[in-house]
């Protein structure tokens, strides 16, 4: 039994060891709680800690990566900060403690989103007021079209294209001239492009 | 051209324009932290090849430079005689600082030993410094008024005429506090 503790404790003390870096010192909890107060959830150990870190990573953004949050940085300074969520949930810190912490050190740009407050409503609401502004745009300009051609269907079904054509002389060759006026009238439905009873 | 396609045009141009030119007057390299004003976020770390550790708040009364860096990083190598010469010139009343970012401790000796060292560098081990000082990388300068308040960071290498203004305006808020109390 002793020989089956001891086997086990070798077989995960690599795991352990890749959990806290060798080089590690604890993060200054008295500087934490001087930023974001006592702490003030439970303290978690085992998989419910890695589940909240898990979380808390996934909504920081790491600060020398392009748009990648902690939790999916393999940098360094994104495995630094993992070790850090872990040791302030494991003290007791909430979620909202431990974003204000980073938050001390980096601003807003370390939340990858933002909190609802100040200019920052305008990021959530603005694409939905530019969502209603274009469609008030769309409707606009498709109800000005319609009324446009609300008034000519009716007048060019009856009497054809608005502007009644005074047709241009035709020319001498005779050819030419059955030409042009085969052209007319597709142009404009009748024959010679003349409208009958025009005359 | 349509008058309403061209008003549409400005006022969608017009704030992007104004933004544009509101910014080009700002020193990119010269980043707003949140920490400027506060306290600066204390550490007591290991130097370089041994010895007592440096504690941030052993060092109240005088001004403090703390200078985040790497030997792989070529801004800094570039830097490094610009800080080297630095303490020589201010005396004991600026108190200058390495701390050493994401790099090994015997590149950083063997570094140290080519280049010359004129003040401590010191082992940010698991980065917890970095992270409490908001770096985004290297190398960065956090200037630190004899109160223990956060005065200017500078990103990039600094010249000596830089660093000087920076130094001043460390000092300046000491005279002033000291002025503020009478």
């Amino acid at each position: 039994m002793k020989r089956t503790a001891v086997l086990l404790a070798l077989l995960l003390a690599p795991l352990a060891a890749a959990q806290t870096p060798p080089d590690h010192t604890p993060v200054d909890l008295a500087h934490a709680e001087s930023i974001a107060g006592p702490p003030r959830a439970a303290r978690l150990a085992g998989a419910a800690l890695e589940a909240e870190a898990k979380h808390i990573a996934a909504v920081l953004r790491c600060p020398v990566c392009q748009g990648l949050s902690v939790g999916d940085s393999p940098s360094a300074m994104a495995t630094n900060m993992r070790q850090q969520i872990r040791e302030l949930v494991a003290a007791g810190f909430d979620e909202d403690q431990i974003l204000s912490y980073f938050e001390a050190s980096y601003g807003e740009f370390v939340r990858l989103q933002p909190p609802l407050r100040g200019v920052n409503w305008l990021v959530w609401i603005a694409p939905g007021l530019g969502l209603l502004l274009g469609l008030g745009v769309v409707s606009w300009v498709l109800r000005g079209a319609s009324a446009e051609t609300s008034e000519t269907p009716a007048a060019v079904a009856a009497t054809g294209p608005a502007v009644d054509v005074v047709p241009d002389p035709l020319p001498d060759d005779p050819a030419l001239a059955k030409a042009v006026l085969r052209v007319r009238e597709l142009a404009y439905g009748w024959p010679g492009g003349v409208r009958p009873g025009k005359d | 051209m349509n008058r309403k396609v061209f008003v549409a045009g400005l006022a969608v141009t017009l704030p992007l324009v104004g933004l544009m030119l509101v910014s080009l007057g700002r020193d990119p390299h010269k980043v707003e932290s949140p920490l400027l004003g506060r306290k600066a976020p204390p550490f007591s770390l290991r130097p370089i090849g041994g010895g007592e550790p440096v504690t941030l708040a052993s060092l109240r009364g005088k001004t403090v430079v703390v200078n985040f860096w790497a030997t792989w990083c070529v801004p800094c190598v570039d830097e490094h005689p610009v800080l080297t010469a630095a303490p020589q010139r201010y005396g004991s009343d600026v108190v200058f600082l390495g701390v050493v970012y994401e790099d090994e401790e015997p590149n950083v000796q063997s570094f140290l030993r080519e280049h010359g060292a004129a003040y401590p560098s010191l082992v940010d081990e698991g980065g917890k410094v970095s992270i409490a000082y908001g770096i985004y990388g290297v190398p960065e300068t956090y200037f630190i008024a004899p109160d223990g308040t956060i005065v200017s960071k500078y990103v990039g290498p600094l010249r000596p005429d830089l660093l000087d203004g920076f130094v001043q305006e460390a000092q300046a808020r000491a005279v002033t506090r000291r002025s503020d109390a009478r």
